[in-house]
Parts: structure tokens; sequence; C-alpha cells
């Protein structure tokens, strides 16, 4: 660590910096601020115009601004689809945080183990989705479970009846679910595996002079070595499954129903950008950071 | 003993299975692809009762001219845009965390832990719900509907950011003393020292910024229009019609997903490295 030479450090930091100021630290005061207004139009008029010579910018000015306090947050309390869309979210997360930790756990032991061959190869194909565009790989399920696709092909071989997976909600839901069950399995096998590489072996050996079975060893070292990687993969897997938006879009998009399907993310969207009501819109974000921030905590203390 | 022995038969079997099983289940969507990009629309969807098409047919060409010959969206103009943006997007991003980080790592100034907080404290904030401001700030610059509005919003890139600060510290005070008493610069210290010490973490730094900027869907979806559409909105827009032409989607989806698993096989270490860094999941 070196003292301070001259200004370097905040030369070096200063792009940074102003981009931070304006792109991350002024969109998050100015999204608690939009929640307690409504309005509607955009005005070119400059509140304030920052010229630094290089960086010019103005910040908005909000035409019709209105200050409705807290009537967004009440608006809340008797919004039916916000309840739907917050319950479809949170049904997302009762199916994918379980599934979610018990796959690629299961795998990640599996192929931490000295009794399976050719890790290294199984490993990296698992990974494959985690390299998949977003978009493109909800565009090849949509396709598979489409009316006469693969999985209707499949589904008459074996003798089941098609499931018509784009035209009942539950089935909708469901394959919101399994497509990110596709695409996250490998991710949080690799951070698992990570987590296992990183348990003394002697603990394991002590384990066996003990005479412990394989499932005792994996109660009494394994679990509580993995404790905070598992709390990591836990809080991780719920900020990506609360601000679920792709899949959803694509799939309403594709027709599926919005009742079963719309998450929040996707209905703050609908709230700030089909319908213009950008102080709602931002009224929600403040409640969904307030959801997720409070969930995270709560992982946190259960895990200590 | 042969108790035992049977017992570990059984763990292998099981062992095998469950990896297997999960290995088809990644790949049939993926191999799927392949083969459905080469087949006709009526053979996509309509098969039903028959046993699915296990190799390639001969439509690539022509899916692929039809996807050229759209009217609406122009999906090669949107590859490229996706090109150009997560590169430029990596590049810039790569230059800030840095900078930043060895700023962060190698030196003492005020209130630097202060910043140091109010950065980290943005990683509780999924950025992409920042759309809102985001749309009257862009709109008001004058910049929406270009590619610096998609490029510049997450050039600081908070994860980036403190993966780069951690890398830098383990760079030696001794070795930077050594290139000042040699009179060195300190922005020579940046970049001809700090730099080449830490090229594994920048590489998976690299993997991860591209990925990210890649797979962004909710912002560019609200702020780009027809001419600067990248590959995720490309998609939906085409998606959208009443009847998705299947056909020409999956030579769609394969463009945007094969050429990045070819890449990511290339660079599987430093993508790993990537994702143990922390990455955030979009």
């Amino acid at each position: 660590m070196f003292p301070s030479i001259s200004n370097t450090p905040l030369v070096l930091l200063s792009p940074m910096l102003v981009l931070f100021a304006l792109f991350l630290a002024f969109p998050v005061i100015f999204t608690i601020f939009l929640a307690f207004f409504e309005f509607q139009g955009i005005s070119t008029d400059s509140l304030l115009v920052v010229d630094l010579g290089i960086v010019y910018f103005t910040v908005p000015e909000v035409v019709n601004l209105e200050y409705v306090g807290l009537q967004n947050f009440e608006r809340m309390l008797t919004d039916n689809v916000l309840h739907q869309a917050l319950f479809n979210t949170v049904y997302l997360f009762a199916v994918l945080i379980p599934t979610m930790v018990i796959i690629p756990l299961t795998l990640a032991i599996a192929l931490n183990s000295s009794l399976i061959r050719f890790r290294n190869t199984f490993r990296s194909l698992l990974l494959i989705p985690t390299a998949a565009n977003t978009i493109a790989y909800a565009v090849v399920f949509i396709a598979i479970v489409a009316e006469g696709g693969l999985a209707d092909s499949l589904f008459v071989l074996i003798g089941i009846d098609p499931i018509a997976w784009l035209r009942n909600g539950f089935w909708s839901r469901n394959l919101i679910a399994f497509m990110s069950v596709w695409r996250w399995t490998g991710y949080n096998m690799i951070i698992f595996l990570a987590g296992l590489q990183t348990i003394p072996e002697s603990l394991y050996e002590a384990a066996e002079i003990d005479g412990a079975t394989r499932l005792q060893k994996f109660r009494y070292v394994t679990v509580p070595q993995l404790k905070p990687v598992l709390l990591f993969i836990v809080i991780t897997s719920t900020i990506s499954i609360f601000k679920k938006f792709a899949e959803p879009q694509l799939l309403i998009t594709s027709g599926a129903p919005l009742k079963e399907t719309r998450t929040i993310v996707y209905y703050i969207y609908q709230v700030a950008f089909q319908n213009l009501e950008l102080g709602y819109g931002s009224a929600l974000t403040v409640l969904l950071v307030a959801i997720v921030t409070t969930v995270s905590l709560i992982q946190f203390r259960v895990a200590d | 003993m042969h108790e035992k022995d049977l017992n570990e038969a059984l763990w292998k079997f099981g062992g095998y299975g469950f990896v297997i099983g999960a290995v088809l289940f990644v790949m049939i969507p993926i191999y799927w692809l392949l083969i459905a990009s080469t087949l006709p629309q009526t053979e996509i969807l309509g098969n039903t009762g028959s046993f699915p098409r296990l190799l390639p047919g001969s439509h690539f060409f022509d899916n692929a001219q039809a996807l050229a010959e759209r009217q609406t969206v122009n999906y090669y103009q949107s590859v490229l845009n996706s090109i150009i943006v997560a590169s430029l997007y990596t590049v810039l991003s790569l230059i800030l965390c840095s900078m930043s980080g060895f700023a962060f790592a190698k030196y003492d100034f005020r209130f630097k832990e202060l910043i140091f907080l109010a950065i980290l404290g943005t990683l509780i904030i999924p950025i992409n719900l920042l759309v809102i401001p985001l749309f009257l700030l862009v709109s008001n610059m004058g910049i929406s509907n270009s590619f610096a509005a998609i490029i510049l919003p997450w050039a600081a890139y908070p994860v980036g950011i403190f993966f780069m600060r951690q890398t830098m510290q383990s760079i030696p005070d001794s070795l930077l003393e050594a290139a000042r008493m040699d009179g060195a610069t300190e922005f020579q210290l940046y970049y001809r020292v700090a730099l080449p010490a830490v090229k594994s973490g920048m590489a998976a730094l690299a993997v991860i910024l591209f990925l990210f900027q890649w797979n962004l869907f909710l912002w560019p979806l609200v702020v780009l229009q027809e001419d600067k559409f990248t590959i995720p909105v490309a998609l939906t827009k085409i998606m959208s019609q009443q009847t998705p032409a299947y056909d020409q989607l999956m030579v769609a989806a394969l463009i945007a997903i094969v050429p990045m698993l070819i890449v990511f096989i290339a660079l599987q270490r430093h993508f790993v490295n990537g994702i143990l860094a922390g990455a955030v999941k979009e």
C-alpha cells in the first residue's frame, strides 16, 4: 500500500466515478424520488445543466410532476394484477430454490467423487447452457413445446396425451421453471464443485475411521462445510428468480396466458413502458428491491 | 467385504445414471436446435406420432435466406449490432474496472472506504431494474436509440470493480516500488506493471462482461429502435408474429448460441474463473 502520490488515484477513478454517479447512484435515488410522484410526459427543458467541457448532460425535468405521497404504495394493496404477479414470482421461487440446490449439489458430489470417470468432459457438457443467450435458448424451448413440435411427438410415441404448454397457465408457468433449471444447473454445479474441493480430505478420513457411512459423511462433514457456498447459491438464485423477465416476456409474446406467467418485473415493464405510469413503476421497483433485500437477509439469518 | 463392493457398485451406478441423465437433459435441446435449423417449418412442427428426425435435413440455407429476406426485422444486422456493442462494452468496462481496481488496491486516499462502500451497496440492487430513471436520463441526454445508451450505463460494473480490486491486491508492492525506482510514472505502473500481472483475471472478467452485455434484454428492449436492435430484441420481435416462422427462428437461435459455445469451449478456464469470481446472473 502506498501513500497517495499526488492525485493519481483520483485520476484513475474519475472516469468510473462520473459514470457511476450518473448511471447508478443517480438512478437509484431518482427511483425512490419518483415513487412518490406521478406525471404525464417528459419535458426537454432542463432543470440542471452540467457542462464539464467534455461531459455535457442535463437532468430531466418532469412536467406535470404531481406529488402523490403514498398513493402509489396504497394502490399496491388493492392491485390484483400485482398480487397475481407476486404470486407467480413466489411460485417460481418455491419451485426453483430447492431444485437449484439439490440437482446441482448432487451433480457436484458425483463429479467430485473418484468413482466417476470422464469428470472433466461431463463438467464441460453440463456448463454449456450457461453460455447460451437468454432469449435464444427460450426460443428453442418454445419451438420444442409448440403444438406439433418435438415434445408432442415424443409424448405421443410413449403414449401420453400431448400437453398444450403454451395455452395452459399451469404448464406455461412450469415451463419457465423448467427452462431456468436447464440454464442454471451447470452454473450452480461449478460453484458447489469449487466449494467441495476446499473441504479438507482429513475430515473425511476422520469420519471414515469413526465408521461413518457415505450418507453420514454427507450429513456431518459436507453440509456444514458447504454452508457459505450454499448461502451464496441461495442468495444469487433468489435475486435472479425475483428479477425474471426474459422467459416470461417471450412466453407471453408467444401467446401464453398472461395471468399465470406475468412476473413482477414483467408487470413493472408494462406499467412503466406500456401505460407510461413511471411513478407507479418506480414504486413497484422499490417494493421489489425491498422484497429481495428482506428475503436475502432472512436467508442470511437462517444460515447463521 | 462382498457387501461393501456391492454398495460401491450401487453408488457408482446411481452416480453415472444421474450425471448422464443431466447431460442428456442439457444436450437434447441443443441437438434439436442443430437439427431443426435444417428443416422446413412443416417438419419442425407437425410430426406428431412419428419418430423425431435424428439427422439434419437440407433446408438450412433456405431458412437462412428467408431470414435475410424478412420485411420486418433485419436479423443479420442485429447480430452485427450485438457483436459491436458487446465488444465495445467489454473493452471500455475492462479499462474502467481495472483502473478503479488498481486505485482501490494500491493507493490510500480520502473517502476511499466510503466510495468503495457506495459501489458495493449497488450490488443488492438488480441493476436492470433501473430502467425507468435511465430511460428518462438517456432521453434527456439525447442518446436513446444509440449504442452509447446500452454501453455506458453499466460500464462501471460494480462486480467488475470489486473483482479487479481483489485481483490487484495480489500484486506485490515491491514490484511496483522497483518500477518506481526505475523512474516509471504512476500511469506506467498501471499499464506496464499491474495489467500484465493480472492477465488471467482480466480474461475471466472479459468473458463475464461480454456475456452480460450479450444477454442484456430488458434495457435494450426499452431503449432501442428497429435499426439498432441487438439479438435478443430482434428474436422477440420475430417471435411476436401471429405464426412465428420457426424455420427462420431456429437458424437465428443457432447463430445466437453456437458461436458462443465454441468461444466457451476455447476459453473454458477463464469462463469458470469468471463464474467463481461471483458473476451476477442475468
